[in-house]
């Protein structure tokens, strides 16, 4: 990732999100190629990636103005375009559900769910490191369905401190709950 | 994609983000609409409060739509313009008679709300060492807001709280002036 590029981004969606429409284009340019690889190599299919990138473009720009200067943009964006990607492969999905026969029939696994699948696996494990042992040690108990070392009313409050706390990083590393 | 595609859709983008920012713009004004009702309500003649409360609401949304200054301004404005506003309210109710005529205390009211709101503007405007915009903008809509309240008497608490205005605002204004010229 070129550093010199990313915080050029960040300087411009700042004056943007304060209402600068000089910032626009540029903004666009820097967005707009990132975000196509992004979604070309999430989705494997040149006109899913066209529609899920420019959807994402809409995205991104419509909450421009929200946009939080203490948070690198270019994460952000790509953020928000994976979602956008999720969303269209749900579709594509649902669609081969809905119509079986017009489709040839699929041994196995899709490998866009698996990739897509493994992408917010690490993501959920990379936010779940940022939190603190005893955090760590609760939520991994009640996902596996193990004894914890409280238990009762202890182990629920924790839990949902726990919870909330996972909420909280995964939206400040990835902008998203 | 040729870069006619691509132009096209930075095009639709940028509608997108302009309808967004007007979106935000109108939900940011809803306030301002709120206090224009309680004016409305609370004067004896509620078409100069609607009148002036429906210019605040077009030139917030103006405001925070356009982005920059102007849209730093709106809050500070709106906010020093209540003092005037709730000052001619309070004292729209207080009038004492006598033999001869009656005396409204509203214009008085005005001229006070009006010195403290060019007081408030211009501290906030020095504090934030602000541009020439986010003067006018924010004098603007504070003048505009408390215009709704100040139109108890006609013009006059109009006109009275304008000046009242300028006097508070002159010694921000030749500070910054001033300023400047020691620098």
């Amino acid at each position: 990732m070129n550093v010199r590029l990313d915080s050029d981004l960040d300087a411009l969606m700042v004056r943007l999100a304060d209402g600068d429409r000089g910032a626009f284009t540029r903004v666009f340019e820097l967005l707009w190629e990132p975000i196509q690889t992004l979604c070309r190599s999430l989705l494997k299919n040149e006109a899913d990636a066209a529609d899920a990138g420019q959807d994402a473009m809409h995205k991104i720009l419509e909450r421009a103005s929200d946009f939080d200067r203490s948070r690198p943009a270019m994460p952000w964006a790509l953020a928000i375009a994976g979602w956008e990607c999720r969303t269209v492969a749900r579709r594509r999905e649902r669609r081969r559900e809905e119509a079986p026969d017009s489709m040839p029939s699929q041994a196995g696994p899709h490998a866009e769910e698996v990739f897509l699948q493994r992408d917010l696996t690490a993501a959920a494990m990379a936010a779940l490191g940022e939190l603190s042992d005893v955090d760590r040690e609760v939520l991994v108990a009640t996902f596996w369905d193990e004894a914890a070392s409280v238990s009762g009313a202890t182990l629920r409050k924790r839990r949902e401190r726990a919870l909330d706390r996972l909420r909280k990083t995964f939206r400040r590393l990835y902008g998203l709950d | 994609m040729g870069s006619t595609d691509i132009q096209l859709i930075q095009r639709r983008v940028r509608r997108t983000y302009e309808l967004a920012r007007l979106r935000r713009a109108l939900v940011g004004i809803l306030p301002v609409i709120l206090v224009t009702g309680v004016a409305a309500f609370a004067a004896s003649r509620p078409t100069a409060p609607l009148a002036f409360g429906l210019a605040t609401a077009l030139a917030g949304a103006m405001m925070l739509w356009h982005g920059r200054d102007p849209q730093k301004a709106f809050l500070p404005g709106v906010i020093a313009g209540l003092v005037p506003l709730g000052l001619a309210l309070g004292a729209g109710a207080l009038h004492t008679c006598g033999a001869a005529s009656c005396s409204y205390v509203c214009v008085p009211a005005c001229v006070l709300g009006g010195v403290v709101a060019g007081f408030a503007v211009a501290g906030v405007s020095l504090q934030r060492r602000a541009s020439g915009w986010f003067w006018v903008s924010a004098s603007g809509l504070a003048l505009l807001t408390g215009a709704m309240g100040c139109a108890c008497m006609g013009s006059a608490g109009v006109i009275g709280m304008g000046l009242g205005f300028g006097a508070g605002i002159v010694p921000g204004l030749l500070r910054r002036v001033f300023g400047k010229e020691t620098r």
